[in-house]
């Protein structure tokens, strides 16, 4: 694989604060274990890519960052994950005020069948972000504008969110996850449903998004790794094998999993 | 054959053409053309019944909405009906209905020699005996409720008896009045001469809708009129008591309860309920709500708590498969931007899932409003003539409902009772189409929103 198309990006991130911190996280689905032991620290104002073949466990981690496995009945984490020191697991935090603080875009688009302003509207209402409709006005066409979305649709804002294009729904739903403000945005395989100019928009959004937020992303892409992330993490059955700078995981990987990986051996 | 040979795919299958369709082809085909004509032949069995059933129900019962009314002058003798003639009512309520009987006999053998209208060979009592037994009470109502009418001559229109209502609708022919205690082929003949006289004729009948029933001796008065208030103050004590209990039970179910043996052992319960005979609910509701509870006997409460208990597992279950229907990704993307499970569930699953809620609570109700069995046990099935007071009050008298009073009739002797009964039929089932037509309508709206 050629590395020379990479978007050069500034890699000097060593500078930003950890934002969320885990250690030792094990996840297990009843008996089966899919997270084994996994430590990173994710940077403040930071692109991350999690990368790994299919089965290894980076949507499993990733959906423990904002406590979304809560919702599955057989999912046990044990393990320690901070979110500005805080743990997230703490009996006293609220998951529903720790996902207000860590917004998470799926795989699959999931507009809510309302209007696309509704959809947008929608978390900032229900935390109370705001007093009176010109304000919230305000935060769905800037959170619309943040995912490159509002030239497109600011003429039909009441219109049917699920009757956009595959790719317009992704944005929604990256408009809606920003619209409540988070400090970090995790990224399930966004651009899987998306062709390659939807694409280019999502990565330039995730870029921009870059200087408020810690962005999580998880692809299978190593291309669009390469071109969005400033730091990778490349997971191998559960196990976190190796998380480095972007440029260094490409360029020197240490572990010859990783090599064998972006390479193309494993997958 | 070279040339052939050469053109072959490799592999050395010969190339077929699209053109003639191989042995296997053809088994599939015609196995697919026959299982297609199965399901026609089925669809055309059950319509072919449907319309037999409908049409016996409508050729028998259609006519209970038309009856023989009779429309004659009637002098109101205030010598007879105030003998105190000081228009007191409590004095005059003393005139039973037998001297109301006696001056209607009069005056409609009056009219019969005034018009001309050969009644020869009738006695004055089987003249008398062609209006009906309910028309002296009718008259009486009318005068205690307006003594001014005292003295007048009032044009009455009442009803005739349910002979001769037969008469006119075919029911009754000379032959079986010939054997018939009840009436006989002379006054069938004064029957046609009355109809020639403009007299007597079939009108439409709003008492068979509105009336309560009578006894078994004047079927021409019966009507549905407390069996419909019945079924209506049922349908909605059932609709209060199932339909929060059931959503918000299926909806804790399926969203908030633990995944655990209890949750399972619930399930295998509410399923089971669903399927227990409804004469069972009905010893139910007889052992707890009366004899325990002492709820009032034939009352719409106990009715509709007993069809409630009946209905509350079809509207779990409905409400349980809507719920389940709802894509998980719309409870993700609501919990991923910070949702409270309550509001996810509120704010977007429950108005997804409320078209297939609405259509399992309107087919539940539907169900219900037939239900016979188990209110032939909490005594519904009694012979009611007074209509229950408005609610709430009223949920605690006695009420028949529809199905009840289908029965009800169906099992008296009188065939005039038998062609009621199928009118009643045909009430219920224009109630039943109303319903399932409104299910019908909702699913649409709320199916709209996109
Ligand atoms: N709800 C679940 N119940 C049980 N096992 C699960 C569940 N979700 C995931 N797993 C298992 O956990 C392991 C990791 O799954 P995960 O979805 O995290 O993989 P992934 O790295 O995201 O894969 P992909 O790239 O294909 O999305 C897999 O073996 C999977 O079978
Ligand atoms: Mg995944």
């Amino acid at each position: 694989m050629n590395m020379n198309d990479m978007r050069s990006v500034e890699r000097i991130v060593n500078s930003h604060a950890a934002k969320i911190a885990a250690q030792n996280v094990q996840v297990h689905y009843g008996a089966s274990q899919a997270i084994r032991d996994v430590s990173i620290d994710i940077l403040d104002r930071t692109v991350t890519a999690f990368i790994g073949p299919s089965g290894c466990g980076k949507s499993t981690f990733l959906r423990c960052l904002n406590r979304m496995n809560d919702t599955i009945p057989t999912c046990r984490i044990e393990g320690l994950i901070r979110l500005d020191g805080e743990d997230i697991y703490d009996r006293r935090v609220d998951p529903v005020t720790l996902r207000a603080k860590v917004g998470m875009v799926f795989q699959k688009p999931n507009p809510f069948p309302k209007s696309i302003y509704d959809n947008v509207a929608y978390g900032p209402r229900i935390h109370g972000l705001v007093q009176g409709k010109a304000e919230l006005d305000e935060v769905v066409e800037q959170s619309l504008r943040k995912a490159a979305l509002w030239n497109e649709v600011k003429d039909r804002l009441s219109a049917p969110g699920t009757g956009l294009s595959g790719g317009q729904q992704q944005r929604l739903c990256i408009a809606r996850a920003v619209a409540t403000g988070p400090e970090v945005l995790l990224m399930d395989e966004p651009c899987s449903a998306l062709d390659p100019i939807a694409t280019a928009q999502v990565e330039e959004l995730i870029d921009e998004l870059r200087a408020n937020f810690s962005v999580v992303i998880v692809t299978h892409s190593m291309q669009q790794a390469a071109r969005v992330s400033q730091k990778t993490a490349f997971f191998h059955l559960g196990n976190l094998v190796e998380y480095g700078d972007t440029a260094q995981i490409f360029t020197t990987p240490q572990d010859s999993r990783t090599e064998s990986y972006i390479t193309g051996r494993i997958g | 054959m070279t040339d052939l040979a050469a053109n072959a795919p490799a592999g050395g299958r010969a190339s077929r053409s699209l053109l003639v369709p191989s042995a296997r082809m053809r088994r599939r085909n015609s196995a697919e053309r026959r299982f297609r004509s199965y399901g026609l032949i089925a669809i055309v069995v059950s319509l072919l019944s449907l319309a037999v059933m409908l049409s016996t129900i409508f050729r028998d019962g259609a006519s209970s909405f038309w009856q023989a009314r009779l429309e004659f002058p009637v002098t109101l003798d205030a010598a007879v009906l105030d003998p105190k003639g000081n228009a007191d009512p409590a004095e005059m309520a003393k005139q039973t209905t037998v001297t109301y009987g006696k001056l209607l006999d009069q005056s409609f053998a009056a009219i019969l020699a005034a018009g001309g209208i050969d009644a020869s060979g009738l006695t004055d009592k089987e003249i008398g005996a062609m209006v009906s037994k309910a028309a002296p009470a009718q008259i009486r109502d009318r005068v205690l409720a307006d003594p001014s009418l005292l003295g007048q001559t009032i044009t009455v229109d009442v009803l005739a008896a349910g002979r001769i209502d037969g008469y006119l609708k075919g029911r009754v022919t000379r032959e079986t009045a010939a054997r018939d205690r009840n009436v006989s082929p002379a006054q069938l003949d004064l029957a046609d001469r009355l109809v020639g006289a403009g007299l007597l004729a079939e009108r439409w009948n709003w008492d068979f809708i509105t009336g309560p029933d009578a006894s078994d001796t004047r079927p021409e008065s019966a009507g549905l009129g407390v069996a419909l208030i019945g079924s209506v103050y049922m349908m909605l004590l059932v609709l209060v008591m199932c339909v929060p209990v059931g959503v918000a039970a299926s909806i804790y179910l399926e969203e908030f309860a633990p995944k655990n043996g209890w949750t399972d052992l619930i399930e295998v319960n509410i399923a089971n309920l669903a399927a227990v005979p409804s004469i069972v609910f009905g010893i139910l509701g007889l052992a707890v709500f009366i004899n325990f509870l002492q709820l009032p006997q034939s009352s719409s409460l106990v009715g509709a708590l007993v069809i409630s208990l009946m209905t509350l597992p079809t509207i779990i279950i409905a409400t349980r498969s809507a719920v389940r229907a709802v894509p998980p990704s719309v409870r993700d993307a609501a919990l991923g931007i910070g949702a409270s499970k309550m509001q996810a569930v509120f704010h977007h699953v429950l108005p997804l899932a409320m078209p297939g809620i609405l259509t399992g609570t309107i087919l539940g109700l539907a169900t219900a409003l037939g239900e016979t069995a188990p209110l032939l046990l909490i005594g519904m099935v009694a012979f009611v003539t007074n209509y229950p007071d408005a609610p709430p009050e009223g949920f605690l008298d006695p009420a028949t409902a529809l199905p009840v009073q289908v029965y009800n009739w169906a099992s008296r002797s009188d065939p005039a009772f038998i062609e009621r009964s199928n009118g009643a039929i045909i009430v219920l089932l224009v109630f039943l189409l109303a319903m399932n037509v409104s299910a019908i309508l909702l699913r649409r709206k709320f199916e709209r929103r996109w």
